[in-house]
């Protein structure tokens, strides 16, 4: 394509207030030569005459569009021109909103903005989607529990083909195998009956709906829109291709043999799945005898909110023991059930359910901390409890005892079995061997044929759940075009995890849409560009097989790194990890980038900062600093980054080289709690950047003139000062010695 | 060492019952016993005891003195977050102690329940109307009103009302026996501490306590019109034995004389109070609880005894005999009530709360 350049200056907003624009207009056709005529100026361009003045130069044929005004973050729909390379220069946030009007250092950096803008379009090219052929949007749904049933309905509603594969022999999860549900509707005074059949009815009726029983997956080739997945039943297998899964998987009750101090191995004491199945038989009975059970105690938190076993709240156990405490009282109206707890957990409408079964006089509640359960002598128990309201140390009768038990998620098992296998894999291929052979292997649900690995990957802090740990994603996994839901994500109630089937329904749904269109899913959805190597230049050091967050680089027999694209989220860590710079997009690559920052104005009695800012809470901060007026040293300029690992540390020696000052990266938290929208990009970053600060010493540089900051969204208030105490910093420091050279 | 607890349903149903409906309620998270104004600092009410009646503690309440520090401020039950109104439950559980301790056991069961109300009433009614039947005086008498010599001589009204009050004094007697030999069961208190009996006494004619509240403080004045009301009519009635023994001066006496004054004043002071402490009752009743059966008791009979006292003086003196000589035969019933069933209603908590009082000015449990 031969590009017919255009730049746009919008003197609205302040801007013609705070930039000559005339001398704006000149240094921008002399620097970047843009020919004098295709630079126009407009009072206010988002207004219909400004963008028909861009349009009329459109028809012309102007198809690279440069235009100076607001953030790129606002008025997108305004700056829309199909079929152009539209670069948009934040003249607005981070010129006109926080600089001094009219002088000369605001001049300068409002000419290296727009100078900047033009050469990203010189060097970039209009992205053109890659379709990839034989594109499946058929989706997989992976369990048959609530959540499973309920995705499978969703998706199949909306129209797309649905397997659902389940490895018990019969459909409805732990739903099935419940005496009553805790009440599904206002008042939330009676208990339900288990409305899970119906759901099974209606799955296996769907015309949409294909269900495998007793069916697990033996293999997963393949990327979204073109999964290959290998089924295995009764011996035999087959194999059919989908475009996305969702992840059921469901969970399991904590071990309760390691549950000892609270009495279990006891006949009397049982857990909360066995007191179902007791009060499905018939009688609530002490079981070592088959006596009524009139005092009957429920231990909350058994093995959660605990460091030794489970850390997490469970979630559920306080309405489920408050149900089973009415099957106590529906059954034996003298009978008490006695809930011993730390904190009774009733979220969201459960809460009401929690006042009215508060409310019958046979239901005893206290807070304690039981520290044991011991024999009473008679054939009962004695809950033993210390901190309650009722004494400091309690000694309670039962005849039976109820351990509330936790939630552990059915992806647990394969992450520990596999992460025990990577350490022992660090030890030497004996350790390797040795560890295979004495440790069980657990069922592995999806199989993956990933390099990453055959499992989604463990999520530092999430304790073996399917989580995505993003705030905003909440049913991503780290393997694009698997969606989880319910309790393998989080533990949740049947209401929840039916809300969370529908959510990760749509996100499966979006996934082979989008993939359909050539473009990225999530998060940087409808994204057309996507990584492009020079192949030729490959030396197989597979740093990105690595670092790619998402596993979407695999190896070939010769252990040749290639990118399944449509495994990809086009946060371009590739692109900062690889020595050979080999890694573009169209309009993100090494040289893009590296052009760009070679445009910044040197001058010898000026301090220049480089920020790299991450395009997903660094940008937006900065512009929600400048809505706040919050004024920013003239000294720095700003290209946003896809990503921190996105940084390549080219960037960083030809900022010094070029005689920049210093450097300022700014990235999300990470560590736990981490807010990165591509897991660890910043630590990665942060870890190439011990790297370079060693390269910088050895060139006689200050390390200190080149820092990694972590800032959330949400401290937009402090990071003006952040920025102007570096920039302080490195005027401390001195100029930048290669800037005379 | 634990202490074991055994939970009683029974209890807990009795609690719910006697007009603590709200009890199961609460979630003890304790903002009742950080409003309380008047509960010590140590093992402060009333969550101890919401939590103990919810398990049906039965031992631990019924002989508890905290009960009996609380003055149903119902702070507790306006800033309660479950609605699980506090107050309320411990004026149940008071209920329940007075019937706990009640002798004969079986009157205090009778007063404590809305099904014998026509039954506790039907005694003072036979009891009367046979003197009246025996006497002949069951017709309306003609001319001027006099009660005692036409229809209801004093001294059959001595000797019923004597007799009633020997067994209250009875019943009182052996329910607080009973009640302080538990109070003090393990503890090292022996014989009567009269220094606390003091301190009680003049906190009690002060009305200390009551003025610390702060939902329902309008409560001290009332309470303390209607005490005082009762004081004044004690007084007046020992005058006027002095009258009518001692100088041998029959009844009605005219209403210049001080004796007279003096009990018209105290039943104007009496009648506001009761009428405060309705008012006040209904007016704090979304906030602070509508009260139970056993609270409405008391205040209508101390209202009807008011009421019809004024009445008959009123009717006597404007000689409406058809109206004046049935009011009459009505507050002889309710006073009767009043006297005979005081240690089994709510009128025995001056006794149990003064009791309960000592115990804890004498044990350094009371804050004041």
């Amino acid at each position: 394509m031969e590009k017919k350049f255009g730049v746009y200056i919008c003197k609205g907003c302040g801007i013609g207030e705070t930039v000559d624009i005339e001398k704006l207009k000149k240094n921008t056709a002399g620097g970047a030569r843009v020919p004098a005529e295709q630079i126009k100026e407009h009072g206010i361009l988002c207004s219909p005459e400004g963008l028909e003045l861009i349009r009329n130069d459109v028809k012309e044929g102007t198809n690279t569009i440069i235009v100076g005004a607001c953030s790129p973050r606002v008025k997108f729909e305004e700056f829309d021109f199909p079929g152009t390379l539209t670069e948009r220069v934040n003249l607005r946030e981070f010129v006109s909103w926080t600089q001094e009007p009219m002088t000369e250092a605001t001049q300068t950096l409002a000419e290296d903005y727009l100078k900047m803008g033009v050469i990203k379009t010189q060097k970039g090219n209009l992205p053109e989607p890659n379709i990839l052929p034989d594109l499946s949007n058929a989706i997989m749904v992976i369990g048959g529990g609530i959540s499973g049933l309920t995705a499978a309905l969703e998706a199949a509603n909306a129209g797309y083909q649905v397997t659902l594969v389940e490895k018990e022999a019969e459909l409805g999860g732990w739903s099935a195998k419940l005496y009553k549900e805790a009440p599904r509707q206002y008042p939330y005074e009676k208990l339900d009956e288990p409305m899970i059949f119906d759901k099974i009815k209606e799955v296996e009726a769907h015309q949409n709906i294909k269900v495998y029983k007793s069916t697990t997956i033996e293999k997963t080739d393949g990327q979204p829109g073109l999964f290959d997945v290998t089924l295995a039943a009764n011996g035999a297998s087959e194999t059919i291709k989908v475009g996305a899964f969702i992840m059921a998987a469901g969970w399991k009750p904590y071990d309760a043999t390691k549950l000892v101090h609270l009495g279990y191995g006891n006949p009397n004491v049982i857990t909360s799945v066995q007191m179902e199945e007791m009060a499905k038989k018939g009688k609530i009975i002490r079981p070592s005898d088959g006596k009524e059970a009139k005092k009957v105690a429920f231990i909350q938190c058994a093995g959660s909110r605990d460091a030794n076993h489970l850390p997490y709240c469970s979630s559920f156990c306080c309405a489920t023991s408050l149900k089973q405490a009415q099957y106590v009282r529906e059954k034996n109206s003298d009978a008490v059930a006695m809930i011993f707890y730390k904190d009774i957990r009733t979220p969201g409408q459960s809460e009401l359910f929690y006042k009215n079964m508060q409310n019958n006089p046979g239901v005893l509640l206290t807070k304690a901390e039981v520290s044991a359960i011991t024999d009473a002598g008679n054939g009962n128990l004695y809950v033993e409890a210390d901190h309650t309201f009722l004494g400091e140390k309690i000694q309670v009768e039962a005849d039976l005892v109820v351990l509330a038990i936790g939630v552990v998620p059915a992806t647990r098992a394969p992450q520990e079995y596999l992460d025990g296998l990577t350490e022992a894999g660090k030890k030497g291929d004996d350790a390797k061997k040795a560890y295979v052979d004495e440790t069980a292997k657990p069922d592995f649900i999806l199989n993956l044929n990933y390099k990453q690995g055959p499992e989604l990957p463990t999520l530092e802090g999430a304790y073996g759940f399917a989580d995505s740990n993003f705030i905003c994603f909440q049913y991503e996994t780290r393997r694009t075009g698997i969606y989880s839901a319910g309790c393998v994500r989080q533990p949740m109630n049947m209401a929840e995890a039916a809300q969370d089937a529908a959510g990760a329904a749509l996100k499966a749904i979006q996934c082979v849409e989008h993939v359909a269109t050539g473009t990225a899913v999530h998060p940087r959805a409808w994204d057309q560009t996507f990584p492009d190597p020079m192949m030729i230049k490959c030396t197989s050091c597979k740093r990105c097989t690595d670092e790619c967050p998402f596993g979407a680089i695999d190896e070939d027999a010769k252990g040749t790194p290639f990118f399944r694209v449509n495994r990809c989220r086009r946060c371009a860590t590739c692109l900062g990890a690889c020595p050979e710079r080999i890694v573009s997009f169209k309009d993100f690559s090494v040289d893009i980038v590296g052009s760009m920052l070679k445009a910044i104005d040197i001058n010898e009695d000026d301090f220049r900062i480089l920020v790299l800012a991450c395009e997903n809470d660094a940008y937006p901060a900065l512009d929600s600093a400048a809505i706040k007026r919050m004024k920013i040293s003239p000294s720095v300029r700003i290209i946003p980054v896809r990503c921190l690992g996105a940084t390549n540390l080219v960037w960083v020696t030809d900022a010094f080289s070029t005689g920049i000052d210093g450097v300022l990266l700014l990235g999300c938290k990470y560590g736990e709690n981490y807010q990165c929208h591509f897991v660890k990009g910043s630590e990665l970053a942060n870890y190439r950047f011990s790297k370079v600060q060693e390269t910088l010493n050895k060139l006689q540089l200050e390390a200190e003139r080149c820092q990694l900051i972590q800032v959330s969204i949400s401290e937009y208030d402090k990071l003006p000062q952040i920025i102007n105490d570096f920039v302080a910093r490195v005027e401390e420091i001195g100029p930048n010695p290669f800037k005379d050279l | 060492m634990s202490e074991q607890i055994k939970p009683d349903l029974k209890f807990i149903n009795s609690v719910i019952n006697a007009g603590g409906e709200s009890l199961k309620k609460c979630f003890q998270c304790a903002t009742c016993s950080v409003v309380c104004k008047v509960t010590p600092d140590d093992k402060p009410f009333p969550r101890k005891e919401m939590v103990q009646a919810q398990w049906g503690l039965k031992d631990k309440l019924l002989s508890n003195p905290d009960i009996w520090l609380c003055h149903q401020c119902s702070d507790c039950t306006a800033y309660c977050p479950r609605g699980a109104k506090p107050g309320e439950v411990l004026g149940a559980i008071r209920k329940l102690s007075i019937e706990h301790y009640a002798f004969p056991s079986f009157v205090g069961k009778a007063v404590a329940d809305p099904k014998f109300l026509l039954l506790t009433f039907a005694v003072p009614v036979l009891i009367f109307g046979a003197v009246l039947m025996a006497l002949g005086n069951l017709k309306i008498p003609d001319g001027e009103i006099v009660y005692a010599e036409k229809f209801m001589p004093v001294p059959v009204i001595d000797a019923v009302f004597i007799m009633s009050a020997i067994f209250a004094m009875i019943g009182f007697g052996v329910g607080i026996t009973r009640y302080w030999k538990d109070l003090t069961s393990g503890t090292k208190v022996k014989g009567l501490p009269m220094a606390a009996i003091m301190a009680t006494v003049t906190e009690f004619l002060a009305h200390k306590k009551f003025k610390t509240c702060e939902e329902t403080v309008d409560r001290s004045r009332s309470h303390l019109f209607t005490f005082y009301g009762f004081v004044g009519l004690a007084i007046t009635t020992t005058w006027a034995i002095v009258y009518l023994y001692g100088m041998q001066w029959l009844s009605p006496y005219p209403l210049r004389d001080p004796m007279k004054i003096f009990g018209n004043l105290s039943a104007a002071s009496l009648l506001i109070g009761i009428t405060l402490v309705i008012i006040n009752r209904l007016k704090h009743a979304e906030k602070a609880g509508s009260g139970s059966y056993f609270d409405w008791l008391f205040i209508g009979v101390i209202f009807t005894i008011v009421t019809t006292g004024l009445l008959s003086e009123i009717l006597r003196l404007l000689h409406v005999p058809v109206l004046a000589y049935p009011v009459y035969f009505i507050h002889l019933v309710v006073v009767f009530f009043l006297f005979a069933y005081a240690p089994f209603s709510k009128m025995a908590h001056m006794v149990y709360r003064t009791t309960a009082l000592v115990y804890a000015k004498h044990t350094g449990r009371d804050k004041a």
